[in-house]
């Protein structure tokens, strides 16, 4: 479905990732996991178009897509939860929802999407009238994924979605990370809570200083020495 | 001190007030919205000033009705400047201070043009209703002020149900408070830019009506018209319609009632003078900067 090939971005001259590749196939649940500045967000935002790539192919249901604008990325159905999760702060939680749904075909459907994301997530049925940057960290985090439905994404990617949430509301996200994936979404997503991360994902790659250093199905990365040592303190 | 006066001076005040606040909404969203400070916001309503002048004098056409003429104009010759010398300087590392220098010469260039076509000779909106007046009680509406008042009250209303009712307007809104996002969901920043822009100046040809229902135009007064722009956006928080709206309202019953109550040479002086004092007090304006 989205094959990244010898993906190479230069930041300020640094090369930021050199010659990274990596597949996600249809259905799949793909876990990028490494440390602070191993450059897995670079990759995504390599992947929407909001950084351009120095070299290498960006292929999506079989047509390349680098150079492409983010909004025409956001049409294919590739849809980023971004880090830190960029919500519409003095917005309210329904206009975020709206927004998510901007473009023509998810606009279609956004009442059936904004249905599905308040069975989801209930209490922002609640908060539906509350700005976004009202509510706490955890029901944040729950707009930013309720908006990324609402885009009726084929590719979901998520960056860093349980970013200082408690372990409860951390839990809560990975499991409807897991719950959306099936409802047949394909997910990519990028996290530092590598046992949760590895547990609900099939597939995953390690990243360090830009490149590619591990990869291969979740189960055998979580028995993998090297993962146990640097991830997850074993 | 006569409370007639008093209440009279404010009912002229606030409708003034309207015209500055319709003629600032523009200039608050561009500088908000795009960073771009437009200093040729007023000449763009000067423009619509000497169009409604022209249809006026030749084809009888009410000023309100050359709005039709105006309005689309406006946004069409907004659009080509946004996609022709606009988003060039984007790519400027200082954004805001690129875009007064780049605007600052549009200002200088229409000016000029209009100076060509319309002559420096100082003008007034005469209409049939020009000298007519409403009188409720002891109170009297003249009706130019009254038809400025309607139409900008009017015109900052729909700016306003814009950005806070249409998917349009709200991915303006989106746009302006997180950038990266809003295009991962579909909008297409230069676009909306491109509309906010059109929209402003657009708004502003409106506002240059307006200011030729309360006072005779030349082509040099946009100079004077901008500093009242600075005013509103300054006190009503910059990208803040509504606010704008207040500040605009506020300016106008400082200068009705100065204008009542003080020889004419003190009305500009205690105007800019009260609004430093604010400035002093408030340094971010007395409304908070959102749209």
């Amino acid at each position: 479905m989205l094959s990244v090939n010898d993906l190479i971005v230069l930041y300020q001259k640094l090369r930021a990732l050199r010659g990274v590749s990596l597949e996600v196939a249809e259905g799949d649940l793909v876990a990028l996991i490494g440390s602070n500045g191993s450059g897995k967000t670079t990759l995504l935002n390599s992947i929407s178009g909001l950084i351009p790539a120095g070299a290498g192919r960006i292929m999506w249901q079989g047509t390349p897509i680098l150079g492409m604008s983010p909004d025409n990325i956001c049409r294919e159905g590739i849809i980023q939860v971004p880090e830190g999760r960029k919500l519409f702060a003095q917005m309210t939680v329904e206009e975020n929802l709206e927004m998510g749904a901007y473009l023509p075909a998810a606009r279609a459907e956004a009442d059936q999407s904004r249905q599905m994301a308040f069975d989801i997530f209930p209490r922002l049925a609640e908060r539906r009238r509350q700005t976004a940057g009202s509510l706490s960290g955890g029901e944040q985090q729950m707009v930013a994924v309720a908006r990324a439905i609402m885009a009726k994404p084929k590719l979901l990617m998520l960056d860093e979605p349980s970013l200082g949430l408690s372990p409860l509301f951390a839990a809560e996200i990975f499991q409807t990370i897991k719950e959306l994936n099936n409802r047949d979404i394909t997910v990519l997503l990028i996290s530092q809570e590598v046992l949760q991360t590895l547990t609900i994902s099939n597939y995953a790659y390690v990243m360090e200083n830009g490149e590619i250093i591990l990869n291969g199905p979740a189960k055998e990365l979580l028995d993998d020495p090297r993962i146990k040592e640097s991830y997850l303190g074993l | 001190m006569n409370t007639v006066l008093v209440i009279q001076s404010l009912i002229s005040g606030i409708m003034m007030g309207s015209v500055y606040a319709l003629l600032g909404v523009g200039f608050s969203l561009t500088w908000g919205v795009l960073k771009v400070i437009n200093i040729s916001h007023a000449t763009f309503g000067l423009i619509g000033a000497f169009l409604a002048y022209t249809l006026l004098k030749w084809l009888g056409m009410d000023p309100i009705f050359s709005l039709v003429v105006s309005v689309p104009l406006l946004f069409f010759l907004a659009c080509l400047i946004f996609r022709f010398l606009i988003v060039p300087i984007t790519k400027a590392k200082d954004v805001i201070v690129t875009s007064m220098i780049l605007t600052f010469g549009i200002a200088i260039i229409l000016e000029n043009l209009m100076l060509l076509i319309w002559s420096p000779d100082p003008r007034l909106l005469t209409t049939a209703y020009t000298s007519k007046v409403l009188i409720l009680g002891p109170f009297y509406f003249q009706y130019p002020k009254l038809a400025g008042f309607l139409m900008s009250a009017i015109g900052v209303l729909v700016i306003h149900f814009f950005l806070k009712k249409t998917y349009t307007g709200k991915a303006v809104r989106a746009a302006w408070q997180q950038p990266d996002a809003a295009q991962l969901y579909g909008i297409n920043l230069r676009r909306i830019s491109m509309i906010t822009f059109g929209i402003a100046v657009a708004s502003a040809g409106a506002g240059g009506v307006g200011m030729a229902f309360l006072y005779s135009f030349d082509p040099h007064a946009h100079n004077l018209w901008l500093i009242y722009l600075f005013l509103v956006v300054i006190v009503g928080g910059v990208g803040n319609v509504l606010g704008a709206a207040f500040a605009g309202l506020i300016i106008g019953v400082i200068t009705g009632l100065s204008l009542a109550f003080l020889p004419y040479q003190w009305v500009n002086l205690l105007t800019f003078g009260l609004l430093m004092v604010i400035l002093i007090i408030r340094p971010h304006g007395l409304f908070k900067g959102e749209v």
